[in-house]
């Protein structure tokens, strides 16, 4: 179980990015976070993690509170959660199997995995969650001949040698063609439902949260205007979360 | 305001008389009133600087010295004041929401200052052409570098005769004929008397020399006429037949009738025979093969007995200094790379307290990288004595300030989003660097670091100048003898090889980037098992081997300095700050930031017309001019590939000593360097305007005018800007071999060993080069 209470973020340049924010995620949901850009998605994933810290508020899971941990402990969080970019964020002249073991990362020894040794049982799991997205023959050429979507999976594969409980999605797909988002998402689905991974992702399109997401929250402006089922989000909603003029569209 | 441009006006609510009122009163105060505040602040500023070169170079050059009713003034004043006038009525136009002259504003202040500049650095161009004729022997020995020889063969012959005749006249030779056959056709004379000479049994058809000898003694003058040697020639038979006067050396000892002398005159034929052979001065310079004793692991391997020799490859200069150059190289990239980090604000952001320690950082290498090679070197001399090493430290400290500050930038450059993924997976700092940054850095690192083995290949060819050791010292021995083809081998040696380094360094990294963007979808396979990575490793090993014999590294000189180093370098800490010793500093200050100026002027100048020839778009296309183009891109390269102190001793020799010659010599090198940014500017240009003013039948020389002048003007004050910059670097150092300036004052002190005012020169040197450093990024940021 995964609880937000009343976080709140202030950039040092003053912009206000999330505003007293709560909601909780039970454990196995696909929660999808909706939102125009700038309403404080990405923030939101950033601060579950830490890689920005909040200002306020607490982030609560397994009833351990993130916001209160040291470093060094938090190390031990972060290697739980998984987290995937829009930009893939892939280390692009290092080979496919390198950046998946650094998904390991917070595990093995610093000493060690500066000399670039990691044990054989880590280079088969990273072997064996490339099989898994389908890109083990690409195991050893370097990340940047590889194409956008095949990238992401390769980011995927990279968060699954954390072994996590939990994956934070941002806008995984936004970078990538219609038809690619399907497969990205369909694997993060098998994910949630097979694994039993607790999910949250940021997406833009309305159809895609339909079609993926067990839950969905909306943010405006950093601040919760919509918690419930997917389905629920009517026109009304949808005007609400993106304003008068936005329409529907939606990708295959 | 602060987006406001230079020359816009306000609205014109203010009162125009008051503002020149105020103008007239404090430079700049009228525009101040008028809400320009960039422009009083530049008007001001230009007041005091103008205000204050006047004084100070009147005091001390006797800039522009007049005398009114006995007072001792500078007329510059005069157009001081035509600036001050201009600012009261740019004041007062402003207000009226008019503008003012540019060629004014600007034109005053440039020309105060190029006067300045001319005294202050002491140009005299006529004495270019009035010496010329002494320089030419210089201009013939680099034409005749002394790196082969042959043997030679001589023939003569000798006669005598009495100078002068006595009363009586002699009646017979004074006799004592040596050599092959020769008379002359009288038995004694005086100075300036006609005198016929005939010889045979010479070789035929061959040219020789007359000598006259002291005779039985050593002393001997060739024998003139009309200012020029007295040649003779055999013809087909050996024999020859001249005639000349009497020379003044054959009454040097006086011309008493009572005590005639016995004087000798000799023909002689010298003839170069046999092959063409190094010299000793190539043995010197390049290298030669010696027998030394069989080294002990041959020894002890019993191929050789321990009393037999082997033959073995002495190296020459030439090979010390590319030694220096590599070891230097490869030092600076080992230390560096780490350092690197800790100047990298996105690594620094990251640690607690990493913004102070970015700063220190970054504030030693600037510091660090400000002060010369050259400067080092005089200043490790105490600490590790004269020799290669010194050279090699002085070289290496540099290298790594110069070196670490470009990596660093290389770090921030850097995506962040790998980091952001590592860190999000659990990853510390140690392993977020060497998964997420290292990866990213490794072809621009790579690619640098060749950039700066070609920079420090050129730096050791003069570091010698001070540490004793490698071609540089080679240089100034030969100078100092007068050597001048030596010398003038020495800088064909240095060329050569620089110029090899410039291609290879270019080459590689051109490969790099290539390499980058091949993207293959093969698994690469590492490089030791690549034939060509086992090539390059043994080739890296063997080279390593070579460069730390030939720099002589020797670690524990530097735990034993010597017994004076704590006291000289608290001398050097306790930096002189009276009055006297900063007077000196800012005089010889001016000096090298003048000769900086005029030199960039000069080269310049002269490299705006010979870019065109260089570029490739103007004369590479068409066969009948592509010679000019790989003429004029050898020259360039020729020039540019020779140190500018290494040129000192041409024009010292040319001009005289001091900051003339400095500003000659740097100008050599500005038009090298200058010139190569300037036509690749020139072949950057966009071919659409001249398209399409061909097309309206314009001519070459016309679309020059209209369709490439206006596109390259921009970079060329660009980089004219950017060469200031640099050229006041390399002005620090040129008074090391008496180019004037600060370098000048600094060998003084330091010879006198008077360090805490060295410590003085440096601190100003390193404000002086920081704060040109920083306008000059500033304005080129502006212009482009």
């Amino acid at each position: 179980m995964l609880r937000i209470e009343h976080l709140t973020k202030v950039f040092p340049n003053g912009t206000v990015a999330l505003k007293d924010v709560s909601f909780q995620v039970p454990d196995g949901e696909f929660l999808a976070v909706i939102g125009l850009s700038g309403s404080g998605k990405s923030t939101l994933l950033r601060c579950i993690n830490r890689l920005i810290e909040p200002t306020s508020g607490k982030i609560i899971w397994n009833d351990v509170d993130i916001t209160a941990l040291s470093q060094a402990e938090m190390r031990n969080v972060r290697r739980q959660i998984g987290f995937i970019f829009q930009q893939f964020n892939l280390v692009k002249r290092s080979s496919v199997i390198t950046n998946v073991l650094t998904g390991r990362l917070g595990y093995v020894g610093t000493v060690q995995s500066l000399a670039h040794y990691f044990s054989k049982q880590d280079t088969e799991r990273a072997l064996n969650n490339l099989d898994r997205l389908g890109l083990r023959e690409k195991a050893y050429v370097r990340a940047d001949s590889l194409s956008g979507g095949q990238q992401q999976r390769v980011a995927i594969a990279r968060a699954l040698m954390q072994e996590p409980k939990m994956i934070l999605a941002d806008e995984p797909v936004a970078s990538l063609d219609p038809v690619l988002s399907h497969s990205i998402l369909k694997y993060l689905e098998q994910l949630n439902k097979e694994d039993e991974l607790t999910v949250l992702c940021s997406l833009h399109f309305l159809d895609l949260v339909h079609r993926y997401a067990t839950h969905a929250i909306a943010l405006k402006d950093g601040q919760v205007v919509f918690q419930g089922l997917p389905q629920e989000i009517d026109d009304a909603q949808f005007k609400a979360i993106y304003g008068q003029d936005a329409q529907r569209v939606s990708i295959i | 305001m602060s987006g406001q441009t230079l020359f816009t006006a306000p609205p014109k609510t203010k009162n125009p008389l008051l503002a020149a009122l105020l103008s007239l009163i404090i430079p700049g105060a009228g525009q101040l009133y008028l809400g320009a505040r960039n422009v009083a602040l530049a008007i001001f500023a230009t007041t005091v600087v103008l205000a204050f070169l006047i004084w100070f170079t009147l005091e001390n050059f006797r800039v522009g010295q007049i005398e009114i009713g006995g007072v001792e003034t500078s007329w510059l004043w005069l157009l001081f004041a035509a600036f001050w006038l201009w600012n009261v009525f740019d004041a007062y136009q402003r207000a009226r929401g008019k503008t003012t002259s540019r060629l004014l504003s600007f034109g005053i202040p440039i020309l105060l200052i190029y006067i300045i500049a001319w005294q202050v650095t002491d140009a005299n161009f006529p004495r270019l052409v009035t010496r010329f004729n002494d320089v030419k022997i210089i201009f013939d020995a680099l034409l005749h570098p002394d790196l082969f020889t042959r043997d030679t063969e001589t023939q003569q012959g000798a006669t005598t005769i009495w100078i002068p005749c006595s009363n009586p006249p002699q009646t017979t030779p004074p006799g004592g004929n040596s050599g092959l056959p020769v008379g002359v056709d009288k038995v004694c004379g005086t100075v300036g008397d006609p005198l016929a000479m005939a010889g045979r049994g010479f070789k035929p058809n061959t040219t020789g020399n007359i000598y006259w000898q002291e005779y039985g003694g050593t002393n001997e003058a060739q024998v003139r006429s009309g200012g020029q040697p007295v040649v003779v020639t055999t013809d087909a038979n050996g024999n020859f037949v001249t005639s000349f006067d009497i020379p003044a050396f054959a009454g040097r000892d006086g011309l008493d009738p009572n005590a005639p002398t016995v004087q000798g005159i000799q023909a002689r034929f010298v003839q170069e025979v046999g092959a063409i052979r190094p010299s000793e001065n190539f043995h010197v310079l390049i290298g030669s093969i010696q027998q030394v004793p069989a080294p002990e692991w041959m020894v002890s391997l019993g191929i050789r007995s321990p009393d037999d020799t082997v033959p073995r490859f002495v190296p020459g200069g030439i090979f010390v200094t590319i030694g220096l150059g590599l070891m230097a190289t490869l030092i600076s990239i080992v230390i560096a790379a780490p350092l690197s980090f800790f100047g990298a604000r996105n690594v620094m952001a990251r640690v607690r307290g990493g913004t102070i320690i970015y700063y220190i950082a970054r504030g030693i290498f600037n510091i660090v990288r400000s002060i010369d090679t050259l400067i080092w070197a005089i200043i490790l001399v105490t600490w590790t004595g004269l020799g290669a090493f010194t050279g090699l430290l002085a070289l290496s400290i540099h290298s790594i300030a110069a070196i670490a500050k470009l990596y660093s930038e290389e770090v921030e450059h850097t995506d962040p989003g790998p980091v952001e993924a590592t860190t999000a997976a659990g990853g510390n700092l140690l392993q977020n660097i060497r998964f997420a940054l290292i990866p990213q850095i490794i072809p621009s690192f790579l690619a640098y670091s060749l950039l700066r083995w070609d920079i420090n290949m050129r730096s050791a060819t003069v570091v010698g100048f001070v540490s004793a050791a490698g071609i540089g010292f080679y240089i100034v021995e030969s100078i100092r003898k007068g050597g001048y083809h030596e010398y003038a081998a020495a800088l064909w040696c240095i060329a050569i090889v620089v110029l090899i380094v410039d291609y290879l360094s270019a080459y590689w990294r051109e490969q790099i980037v290539k390499n980058e963007n091949k993207i293959s979808t093969e698994p690469p396979k590492p490089f030791y098992k690549t034939r060509r990575g086992i090539f390059y490793t043994i080739l890296f090993i063997l080279v390593f081997i070579a460069s730390w014999n030939l720099a002589q590294i020797d670690l524990s000189k530097l735990l034993e300095p010597a017994p004076t180093f704590a006291s000289v370098i608290y001398d050097f800490v306790t930096v002189d700050l009276s009055i006297p010793v900063w007077e000196q500093i800012v005089r010889q200050m001016l000096v090298t930031i003048f000769q900086a100026l005029l030199a960039t002027t000069l080269g310049a100048i002269l490299a705006l017309p010979f870019a065109f020839l260089a570029a490739k778009n103007i004369t590479g296309r068409s066969p009948r001019t592509r010679w000019i183009y790989y003429a004029a891109r050898f020259i360039l390269s020729f020039l540019r590939s020779i140190e500018a102190i290494l040129y000192v001793a041409i024009f010292v020799f040319w001009v005289g000593i001091g900051a003339f010659a400095g500003m000659l010599a740097l100008s050599v090198t500005t038009f090298g360097l200058i010139g190569k940014l300037f036509s690749e500017a020139v072949e950057n240009i966009e071919e659409g305007p001249v398209e399409a003013l061909t097309a309206t039948g314009a001519n070459r020389l016309q679309s020059i005018a209209f369709a490439i002048v206006p596109q390259i003007v921009p970079p060329f004050i660009s980089y004219a800007i950017y060469q200031w910059d640099i050229n006041i670097r390399l002005a620090t150092i040129i008074g090391l071999a008496g180019g004037g300036g600060i370098g000048q004052l600094f060998a003084n002190y330091t010879g006198q060993l008077q360090y805490h005012k060295a410590g003085a020169v440096i601190l100003a040197i390193v404000v002086v080069v920081t704060m040109m450093d920083f306008a000059s990024a500033k304005i080129r940021e502006r212009l482009v």
